[in-house]
């Protein structure tokens, strides 16, 4: 993805900094709307996450229930790359930090 | 390739293409969906929002691209393999939007539960949750018979 990519890129001083902030762990959160339809919120986390029926659909529960659901976890590059997708599907979505590390 | 098609009674759904177009109008410079916060500085920011608004302008293209000369010749549309995932997102994208500009008024919940009497409403709250309706109808649709082609993707 290229978004992705020009994150890493800049000055080595900035880089060093930038690899600092990287560390530990992300969770990828997405918060419910009240427009997109249960069916579609499925079939987005099938795609981009290749759940099977039943993971998705706990999901997307969550989302519906709760209001959140955490998706995914892990290095922050690959969890922009899925926060990046799932906006692009218009998916709510936002990068928290896991404190425990 | 697998194909769907679809007629649609034209008095009913033309009218609607209207709001589908302002709409549209209104996605090319906005997102459908707020950006929640993801710690990132505004450079890259920039970036990453004008990539997301491309994606969503080539999708929402896709989506008026469907209603063709054989549209207001048969009232029918078509989906196949090829253009099914931006459809299915460009109509969210146009339902985010409606939301947005039309539908506030109605209440979430409203909009979750989909209860609405509609005579109730003025004509533009009308003509915009039909819209809402229609195009979940499409994504639907799609959803039930191009979702294995989607995920194969």
């Amino acid at each position: 993805m290229t978004v992705s990519q020009s994150k890493t890129q800049g000055t080595p001083a900035a880089q060093s900094a930038t690899e600092l902030e990287y560390e530990g762990l992300w969770r990828v959160v997405v918060l419910n709307d009240p427009v997109n339809l249960m069916s579609y919120v499925v079939l987005v986390f099938k795609k981009v996450f290749g759940f099977d029926e039943t993971t998705a659909r706990k999901h997307m529960l969550e989302v519906h229930e709760q209001g959140r659901s955490v998706v995914w976890s892990g290095m922050r590059e690959k969890a922009e790359a899925y926060a990046f997708t799932l906006q692009q599907w218009h998916l709510t979505t936002v990068l928290e930090q896991d404190d425990v590390r | 390739m697998k194909r769907i098609e679809v007629k649609l009674a034209l008095p009913v759904v033309a009218p609607l293409l209207d709001v589908i177009k302002g709409m549209a109008d209104g996605l090319r410079s906005n997102l459908a969906a707020p950006l929640g916060p993801m710690d990132l500085d505004a450079d890259f920011s920039a970036a990453w929002a004008g990539e997301l608004l491309e994606a969503q302008n080539a999708d929402v293209a896709a989506l008026l691209a469907m209603f063709n000369d054989e549209f207001f010749a048969e009232g029918v549309i078509a989906f196949d393999e090829d253009n099914a995932e931006q459809i299915v997102r460009a109509t969210a994208a146009v339902r985010l939007r409606l939301r947005e500009h039309y539908l506030k008024p109605l209440g979430d919940e409203t909009l979750e539960s989909g209860n609405v009497e509609l005579e109730r409403l003025d004509e533009p709250l009308r003509k915009a949750f039909m819209c809402y309706l229609f195009l979940a109808t499409i994504q639907e649709l799609i959803i039930q018979h191009l979702d294995s082609s989607m995920l194969d993707s």
